[in-house]
């Protein structure tokens, strides 16, 4: 303990390791600065942003929680959770078919499970509007559309973590499941699912907070009535500034870190976000 | 030998991809060919007719106004791309060698931005930046300056805030290059005679380079077809391409040109990505 | 003769490009421990496979107790399998573990308690059963997947190196073990491995491997002793091999001349190019030519001291080299490098295989 201690404190204390340092904490200031001043600023009594804050109130937040934002905020959460579940119901099976067979057309569907990572999110968004308006689906404008938008950009999210959890599968578990007498269904129930379980969590996580983030697809998607948070704020940032804002800011930042670290505490997720090579 | 039984069903894997491939053919392939075939035909009275054109992409390479979306997108992609790397390298580098105790929280604090929303995290530079923002605030406070400046509307606000949104990719990218080179490399360069900053430039540098040039990569694809920053720190003199289709089709009704815009920012983003995945094969070869 | 308990006829496996295993005739009888020998990519691996089902064979006929299981899945064939990885399930414990082969052909819980325990018991892990896999050594795993594989009594139980992932002393340790349960229980085995040693100690038959056939099927000594082709007299121990030639009235003539007196085997033609194949320690090292048995004239060109014994390189007179192993006794002490001396063997200790094969 005490060799490493002292290799620290030699580091810590050397010239370009402080200036690095220095640096560092600049960067971070420039990276978390932005949101913490919107925390701050709703909690101003005044309705200009002083920051620092002059005086201190919850007038913003209260207004924060009527229902013209909490409908919208409970919208994408709905929202998120039924895209991170179709997403992640339709992810298994098509990340299970190109982890376990080799076949022809292999390789164009791992070209079309990435798609909608590689084209930008908007083009997908008009594309998807024009195709419901070439159909005459204009009832199902909002919510329908989104869900269907969302799960197809999300999808690709799902079927990389759950890739990862199954290319980590220890070699020969199904095989030996197999042996014992177990059908290929009980292999998958008790071998190979209980095992890819935290890839599924993950898939599931991640496409949440993509469908709940997302701008750029749901813009072209909502109606009035039928809109996610994010196009709401968008839409009123238009009008300037208003404090209430900051709060919903606030609210909604805080749903998916919350959501992070009640899953990593279950179950982790550092596995996904690292890649594979931390996970040996 | 009977082992035909197996053979002569329907093969397993179609049975599981069916479904998932067909939710992405119908509502992925579909609508992008749509728009692709959209961008060659002629609009009329808002509406789209049937005759095949190409003056939808004549029109947008020989309009001034749109030259400067181009070339304003192609601006703001770079600077952010040069911004990120320029501080995700510092930050990368210090989350990957350092032995702080607090290593995995400060990692986690500086991917965390990831999980907001852009439109939340742009709404921080908007309460910074705007006429009556804490920038202006601070800068009068201090006598620094007389005026209330105009931060934006600008398509520096926009570099500003998509540098700030983006960030977390260079970092990670760079890190997953940092993490691959063995420490011992440094030791090595340095028993053989080299400073510091000689290890720095002759090994780090090199070896990480696929990891910048990724992540530069990566974020100038996804800066190129950003809406949010772009409409909230920007305005109408200050359009870039995602703002603009989004004002051809959304306010304009004009399909065609927003359609044939989207064809050239799908067409700009895959051969980003394609420089970036050619990269990250290199990386893998080696 | 009793039904064999495992049959093998006529089985293949082709890949599109290679085949792995090119026919392939077995019968081990019941309790018997049959190991399949080779190098790496002869198709032992394949073969055992194919008994567990893993895959379907291109062509031939798997029974189990008379019962063709061809065209079963693996789950349906009542067969135990110890991987050389364990492929331990890493999500259950031992016990469940364990317990997976038992739950999975739905016998009852009390039984499998009862069961679970008496099988930790037979492979010395009483009372670990709450353990994780991934808390245990290599050694202990490989106990549990033993333990896992036996529980169901299956009809034949499958060993694919299992031992290759453990050290050298506790590998030593472990084949003793196998083969005590294995003879204990009384179970049909059927074991995978590249080393020769583990073999010729553990099994009651050995099928030595090669290029997708089975070279020869044998007892440890008459492998040994009686290597059928010039493969296995090389893969399994060091030999000698000289080069020679059977003449019209059926002896072999060496290279330098010397003729075996005794009969070439009857399979090789006349005038066919043979080896002859002798063992260094069969082999001594004498000064004068010896009045018979083999002689090969030849000179010392490096000894090698290895305590018990000495190891002697010769060039011999007709172009060959030559290896002898002597005991570490006074005689032995005498030769140096640069000895002129006679290699000899008695005939009973030369094989003559015939050149190609």
């Amino acid at each position: 303990m005490s060799p490493r201690r002292s290799f620290f404190r030699w580091r810590m204390t050397s010239g370009p390791w402080a200036l690095l340092r220095g640096v560092v904490i600049l960067i971070y200031v420039f990276s978390l600065g932005p949101i913490l001043i919107t925390a701050a600023v709703s909690f101003n009594a005044t309705n200009r942003s002083f920051f620092p804050p002059r005086g201190f109130s919850f007038r913003w937040w209260e207004k924060a929680f009527a229902p013209e934002w909490i409908d919208p905020l409970i919208f994408s959460l709905k929202l998120g959770s039924l895209t991170a579940v179709l997403g992640t119901a339709l992810a298994l099976p098509l990340a299970f078919a190109l982890y376990r067979y080799r076949f022809r057309g292999r390789e164009a569907l791992v070209a079309l499970t990435l798609g909608p990572l590689m084209l930008p999110t908007l083009v997908t968004g008009v594309g998807l509007l024009q195709l419901f308006q070439y159909l005459g689906w204009r009832e199902h404008m909002g919510f329908t559309a989104l869900l269907v938008g969302h799960v197809v950009i999300c999808m690709p999210f799902a079927v990389r973590t759950v890739s990862i959890s199954l290319r980590t599968l220890p070699p020969n578990v199904e095989l030996a499941a197999a042996s014992l007498g177990a059908t290929r269904w009980a292999t998958l129930r008790h071998v190979v699912f209980p095992l890819i379980k935290t890839g599924l969590v993950a898939g599931a996580v991640f496409a949440f907070i993509h469908s709940f983030t997302d701008i750029n697809l749901s813009i072209f998607l909502a109606r009035p009535g039928e809109t996610p948070i994010t196009v709401k704020i968008l839409g009123f940032l238009e009008f300037g500034f208003a404090p209430t804002l900051a709060a919903v800011s606030v609210i909604t930042l805080l749903v998916p870190l919350v959501l992070v670290a009640v899953v990593e505490r279950v179950s982790g997720l550092g596995d996904f976000i690292y890649g594979e090579r931390e996970r040996a | 030998m009977t082992h035909a039984s197996a053979r002569s069903r329907v093969p397993a894997h179609w049975l599981l991809v069916a479904l998932p491939a067909t939710v992405l053919l119908v509502f992925f392939v579909l609508p992008n060919a749509l728009l692709l075939s959209a961008s060659f035909l002629k609009s009329e009275a808002q509406q789209l007719t049937t005759q095949t054109t190409l003056d939808n992409y004549r029109f947008l390479f020989t309009r001034p106004l749109y030259l400067e979306v181009f070339l304003r997108t192609f601006v703001v992609g770079i600077s952010v791309g040069v911004v990120d790397i320029v501080l995700g390298f510092p930050l990368a580098y210090f989350l990957v060698r350092t032995r702080s105790r607090w290593k995995g929280l400060l990692i986690a604090l500086s991917l965390a931005p990831l999980l907001a929303s852009v439109v939340v995290r742009t709404y921080g530079w908007y309460i910074i930046l705007n006429r009556f923002g804490v920038a202006n605030d601070v800068l009068l406070g201090i006598g620094i300056i007389e005026n209330r400046i105009a931060f934006m509307p600008s398509t520096g606000a926009i570099i500003v805030g998509l540098a700030h949104a983006l960030l977390p990719y260079t970092v990670l990218s760079i890190m997953g290059s940092l993490n691959g080179i063995n420490p011992n490399l440094e030791s090595a360069a340095m028993s053989l005679g080299a400073n510091r900053i000689r290890t720095f430039f002759h090994v780090i540098l090199p070896l990480s380079l696929p990891g910048i040039a990724g992540g530069f990569l990566l974020v100038f694809s996804i800066a190129i077809s950003a809406y949010a920053t772009p409409a909230i720190l920007g305005g109408p003199a200050t359009q870039v391409a995602a703002t603009a289709i989004y004002s051809f089709i959304i306010q304009l009704l004009d399909w065609s040109l927003g359609a044939a815009l989207a064809v050239v920012l799908i067409v700009s983003s895959l051969l980003l990505l394609y420089a970036a995945a050619r990269l990250g094969a290199r990386r893998a070869a080696l | 003769m009793p039904e064999p308990a495992l049959r093998l006829v006529g089985i293949e496996k082709q890949y599109a490009t290679a085949v792995a295993v090119a026919g392939i005739d077995l019968d081990v009888r019941e309790g018997e421990f049959v190991t399949l020998l080779g190098p790496s990519g002869c198709g032992k691996t394949t073969t055992l496979a194919l008994i567990a089902g893993f895959f379907p064979p291109t062509a031939g006929e798997i029974y189990l107790k008379g019962k063709s299981v061809v065209d079963l899945p693996s789950f349906r064939r009542d067969i135990g399998v110890v991987f050389q990885d364990y492929a331990l399930f890493p999500h259950m414990s031992v016990a469940e573990n364990v317990a997976f082969g038992l739950r999975m052909r739905k016998v009852a819980p009390s039984e499998i308690a009862k069961r679970v325990a008496d099988a930790l018991d037979l492979v010395q892990l009483k009372g670990l059963g709450e353990r994780r896999p991934l808390q245990m050594s290599g050694g202990q795993r490989q106990r549990v997947a033993l333990a896992r594989a036996l529980v169901v009594n299956p009809a034949v139980l499958l060993l694919d190196e299992p031992l290759s992932n453990l050290d050298l002393k506790l590998r030593e340790e472990m084949r003793v073990e196998i083969v005590a349960i294995q003879r204990r229980l009384g179970i049909t085995t059927v074991f995978v491995t590249h080393d020769q040693s583990e073999a010729l100690v553990m099994s009651d038959r050995i099928a030595v491997m090669n290029a997708g056939r089975i070279e020869q099927l044998g007892d440890p000594a008459d492998i040994y002793e009686r290597p059928a082709t010039r493969f296995v007299a090389q893969f399994i121990g060091r030999m000698n091999l000289f080069a020679g030639v059977v003449t019209p009235d059926r002896r072999v003539r060496t290279v330098d001349g010397v003729e075996l007196a005794e009969s070439a085997p009857p399979e090789i033609a006349t005038g066919a190019a043979v080896h002859v194949a002798v063992r260094p320690e069969r082999a001594r090292l004498v000064r004068e030519k010896p009045a018979e048995g083999l002689a090969l004239a030849g000179t010392v060109r490096q000894v090698f001291y290895l305590g018990a014994v000495r190891e002697f390189h010769l060039d011999l007179a007709g172009g060959e080299r030559g290896q002898v192993e002597m005991r570490n006794d006074g005689a032995a002490a005498r030769f140096e490098p640069g000895d002129t001396v006679w290699l000899t063997a008695s005939f009973a200790n030369c094989r003559v295989l015939p050149a190609r094969s």
